[in-house]
């Protein structure tokens, strides 16, 4: 019969009962709540049943009264097996042995992967996880805090912004982030900062390099602002002048502006043409004729058949003429002055560069002829006059 | 007197329609094929063989026959058998079987 797992840990012994009264017998354990089970006759005429170990025992008294006799045929369960168990101490220390080393060595890391490593390399990380006490071959409960360790790390190890410890068992797994450095820069050969053009100095920032002028000083075109060879007599170097100097330049223009200033205006009035777009090329399909008006300005829209990423070779693509009339609009004096100051306004700064500031500006001469503002304009800018120019070593210097 | 309350018992267990075995006392018993037999309601075994069975019952017994008889377990009011059971008869039931 097949035993329930509480009654392995108890323990079930097979029985048989001897005597004349034995229903009476089955009758007081039954009343007595012992639990009689899988009760059986033999052809001897002997009852056999099954009973746990305790109630084997409280079975006894019973016996007595109703003058059975009992055998004890067979022992199942724990006690039985744990009393075979103490005769047999080579196999049980053998089984306790077998649990331990088991135990054992499922405590102990036996792999160590490193994850996410680009410039570091593996032997570099190896080493400084074993100094934190990470290698193959420690026992795990031996291991400081994962998070630790992880900390440690990153202070241990250059160039790492971040670090993961996970432990899964007997794998140690270290994530490593590096972090990313900017390139480097690049090299420039030893050089001066001159002045690209006359001007009066503003102001002077040097980075590197020896400052030759100051505030307020006139400097010519190719005068060497800031120096690339820095050091007394004797005991130079040279290196890569860096900075900037700002100065003041002047500027005269010669402008012309007319009075009359011709504008394009769209009248309101278009056509509409429809193609049909395969693949690269177009078809017609509405809107044939050319339209009523003469001048006119076409303006396409092109619509492609598409499904999430995928662009399909066809759509429609949407022509519209609109009419075009070109209107004259006459300025007056003071209109056509300004215009024409704004215009060499953008010149002078396009080719001053973008952080030229004009300080001041005043017109020399102007006079109105043939439907035109002729003037003459002296400009003022503060701007960037450094120029780079490499210093060439003399031979036999 | 007793009759009298074993009347007014059988009024009360027809009209409020109560089983009778939790009225009367009486022993209830689920057979599965003549495999396995379960007798609730019983008071105590008489006689034990591989081939009968006789169990009391309030009143009267409970007579099983068959071969290799099993009583796989046994509780102060119920009993499980198993084994081949060829027929099962009931003693001195009384007025109860009327």
């Amino acid at each position: 019969m097949k035993l329930s797992w509480l009654q392995t840990v108890q323990g079930v012994v097979t029985v048989s009962i001897r005597g004349e009264r034995q229903e009476e017998l089955v009758n007081e354990a039954t009343s007595e709540k012992i639990g009689l089970s899988a009760i059986r006759c033999t052809k001897q005429g002997e009852l056999e049943c099954e009973v746990t170990v305790g109630d084997f025992f409280r079975l006894r008294p019973h016996l007595k009264r109703t003058g059975c006799r009992i055998h004890v045929k067979e022992r199942r369960g724990l006690p039985f097996w744990l009393r075979k168990l103490e005769r047999r101490k080579f196999f049980a220390a053998g089984l306790f042995l077998f649990f331990v080393g088991l135990y054992a060595l499922s405590s102990l890391v036996w792999t160590i992967e490193v994850k996410g490593n680009e410039k570091l390399t593996r032997d570099q990380i190896m080493q400084a996880a074993q100094e934190e006490g990470v290698y193959p071959f420690q026992w795990s409960f031996r291991m400081k805090e994962l998070d630790d360790i992880s900390k440690h790390l990153v202070a241990k190890l250059p160039g790492v912004s971040w670090i993961g410890v996970d432990r899964q068992g007997t794998k140690v797994t270290i994530q490593v982030v590096e972090s990313t450095t900017p390139p480097p820069l690049p090299l420039y050969s030893p050089r001066h900062l001159v002045a690209s053009v006359d001007a009066v100095v503003t102001e002077v920032r040097a980075e590197t390099g020896k400052p030759l002028v100051a505030k307020n000083r006139k400097v010519k075109k190719g005068d060497i602002l800031i120096s690339g060879i820095i050091g007394n007599d004797g005991n130079t170097k040279t290196v890569v002048a860096k900075g900037d100097v700002l100065g003041l330049v002047w500027y005269v223009y010669e402008i012309e502006s007319p009075l009359n200033q011709k504008v394009k205006v769209y009248t309101g009035e278009s056509k509409t043409k429809w193609h049909l777009l395969l693949g690269n090329r177009t078809l017609q399909v509405w809107g044939f004729g050319k339209p009523e008006f003469e001048r006119y300005e076409a303006v396409e829209t092109q619509h492609q058949l598409a499904w999430r990423n995928w662009t399909l070779p066809l759509g429609r693509v949407k022509e519209q003429l609109m009419e075009v009339r070109e209107d004259v609009r006459r300025l007056s004096e003071e209109e056509a002055k300004q215009t024409g100051l704004l215009e060499a306004k953008a010149v002078i700064l396009e080719k001053a560069g973008k952080d030229a500031r004009i300080v001041e500006q005043n017109i020399l001469h102007e006079k109105t002829e043939n439907g035109k503002v002729y003037m003459k304009v002296f400009f003022e800018v503060e701007q960037s006059i450094a120029k780079e120019r490499a210093i060439v070593q003399m031979q036999g210097e | 007197m007793r009759s009298i309350s074993r009347k007014i018992r059988k009024l009360t267990a027809d009209l409020l329609d109560v089983p009778q075995d939790v009225v009367f006392d009486l022993p209830r018993m689920t057979m599965i094929g003549n495999r396995q037999l379960y007798i609730e309601n019983h008071r105590g075994v008489l006689q034990f063989s591989s081939d009968k069975l006789r169990l009391a019952l309030s009143k009267g017994e409970l007579e099983v026959g068959g071969s290799e008889l099993v009583i796989r377990a046994i509780w102060t009011e119920e009993v499980f058998i198993e084994g081949q059971i060829d027929h099962i008869q009931l003693h001195g039931q009384g007025e109860g079987t009327k």
